[in-house]
C-alpha cells in the first residue's frame, strides 16, 4: 500500500503538542495573528485602539481589525469599550496566557515553526 | 518634616530637601539621550525594592520589551518584578490614558487598587500634544490629566521631551511646566571641548529645593548625582563660560 505524500507531510506536520496544534488551527490561524500574538507576547500589558496597535504592529489598520476581533472571539484578547472607544488588551486568563506563552516559546524551534507556518497555509486555503 | 516621596538618588533627593512630596506631579525634561527615562525607571525600581511601594509605567511611545532591556543593563530585573505583582508597564496611547482615568474603574484605577501602586511613570508627556493644536485646551487636559492621577494616590513622574540639545527650551503661557508641582531640567553642556550633562530643580512647589546646577552621569548602577560646577557660569545655556571672563566681560570691557 502506498501513503499519498499529502497524507504523508499531513502526518508529519501534526506531530505537535495537541493543545499547540489546536491553537495554530483555531486561534493563531494567519500570520497576522502570529504577528499581534508576539507583540502581546513581548508586550504582554499593552492596551490600545485598533488604529494604535496597528501602528505598532507596522500593518494596516484594516486588516489587524478584522484580526483582532477573531482573536477577541477565540478567547485570545480581551475588548473593553472606553467611552466607546474599543480597547484591547491580552487575555487576562491565566490559562490563556501560558497557552500564549508555549506557543511563543515553542516558535523558538525551527521545526515548530515550519509546522506552524505549514497548518496555517493550510487553512488559508 | 514634611513626608517625602524618595528618588532614591542620593544627589538628587538632597536637591530636592529629601524628595518629591506625596501625590504630586514631577516634570521631567530634558533631550534626547539626557537619560530622563533612565532617571525615572531608577525612581520606580527603587520605589519597589528600597521603600516597598510598587510602580506602574505607561508608556506612549517606547515598546516595554525596551524598557525590559534597557533596565537589564543597570541591573533591574523589571520581568521579575511584574511576575511579583509590583510592577506593570503598559503600553498604550495618550488619548486611552485620558478616557481610562475619566472613568470609574479604569484599568489604572483598578491596577493601583490591586498592585498598591504608589509610583507612576508617564512616558512621555511630548506624545499629549496630538491631543488638541489649541494651547490652552492642552494645558486642561493637562491639568485634568495630573489632577487624575493624584486622584489615585500616585506620585507621579512625567518626561517631557526638549527640542534642543544645548541650551534652553522657551517655555510658554500655556506650558505644562505651570500646572505641575516640581520641575527638573536635565541638559548637555559643552565645558572645554567636552559634553558634559546638568540637572537642575528648577520648581518644588511647597518645598524649599537646592538652585544649583549639578553634574550627573548614567553610570551602570543608573543616574548619579555629583557636585555641582564650579567657576562657570550660563550653564543651562549649554555653552557655560568661566566667572572670570564673564566678570571681565560685564566690568573691564566696558
Amino acid at each position: 500500500m502506498t501513503i499519498q505524500s499529502d497524507d504523508f507531510t499531513a502526518k508529519l506536520m501534526d506531530d505537535m503538542d495537541a493543545r499547540l496544534l489546536d491553537f495554530i488551527k483555531t486561534k493563531v490561524n494567519s500570520f497576522i495573528k502570529w504577528d499581534l500574538v508576539r507583540f502581546f507576547y513581548e508586550n504582554p500589558n499593552t492596551t490600545d485602539s485598533v488604529e494604535n496597535i496597528a501602528k505598532y504592529a507596522g500593518r494596516n489598520t484594516a486588516a489587524v481589525q478584522s484580526e483582532l476581533k477573531e482573536l477577541v472571539e477565540s478567547g485570545v484578547m480581551e475588548v473593553q469599550l472606553v467611552n466607546d472607544l474599543p480597547v484591547y488588551s491580552l487575555a487576562s486568563d491565566q490559562e490563556m496566557r501560558q497557552l500564549v506563552d508555549e506557543f511563543i516559546l515553542a516558535c523558538e524551534d525551527r521545526h515548530f515553526r515550519v509546522k506552524a507556518v505549514y497548518h496555517i497555509i493550510r487553512g488559508m486555503r | 518634616m514634611q513626608q517625602r516621596v524618595k528618588t532614591g538618588i542620593k544627589g538628587l533627593d538632597e536637591m530636592l530637601h529629601g524628595g518629591f512630596l506625596p501625590q504630586t506631579a514631577n516634570l521631567i525634561e530634558g533631550a534626547t539621550g539626557t537619560g530622563k527615562t533612565t532617571l525615572c525607571m531608577q525612581f520606580i525600581y527603587n520605589g519597589i525594592i528600597l521603600y516597598n511601594e510598587p510602580g506602574l509605567i505607561i508608556t506612549f511611545e517606547e515598546f516595554p520589551q525596551q524598557y525590559y532591556r534597557d533596565a537589564a543593563t543597570f541591573g533591574w530585573d523589571f520581568k521579575k518584578l511584574e511576575q511579583e505583582g509590583k510592577l506593570k508597564i503598559i503600553m498604550t496611547s495618550p488619548e486611552v490614558t485620558k478616557l481610562d482615568l475619566e472613568r470609574v474603574g479604569g484599568k489604572i484605577e483598578t491596577l493601583v487598587t490591586e498592585m498598591g501602586a504608589r509610583r507612576i511613570l508617564i512616558d512621555s508627556l511630548s506624545h499629549f500634544e496630538r491631543l488638541s493644536s489649541d494651547p490652552v485646551e492642552l494645558r486642561t487636559i493637562g491639568y485634568s490629566f495630573i489632577n487624575a492621577l493624584k486622584r489615585e494616590g500616585l506620585t507621579s513622574v512625567l518626561t517631557r521631551e526638549s527640542p534642543t540639545l544645548l541650551g534652553g527650551a522657551e517655555i510658554d503661557d500655556e506650558n505644562i511646566a505651570f500646572i505641575v508641582d516640581s520641575y527638573i531640567l536635565m541638559r548637555y553642556v559643552e565645558i572645554e571641548s567636552a559634553i558634559h550633562r546638568a540637572l537642575l530643580v528648577l520648581k518644588l512647589r511647597g518645598s524649599d529645593h537646592a538652585k544649583d546646577i549639578r553634574q550627573y552621569e548614567i553610570t551602570s548602577q543608573g543616574i548619579k548625582v555629583q557636585a555641582k560646577f564650579e567657576g562657570q557660569e550660563g550653564i543651562m545655556s549649554g555653552s557655560p563660560r568661566r566667572m572670570a571672563e564673564s566678570f571681565v566681560e560685564a566690568f573691564v570691557k566696558r
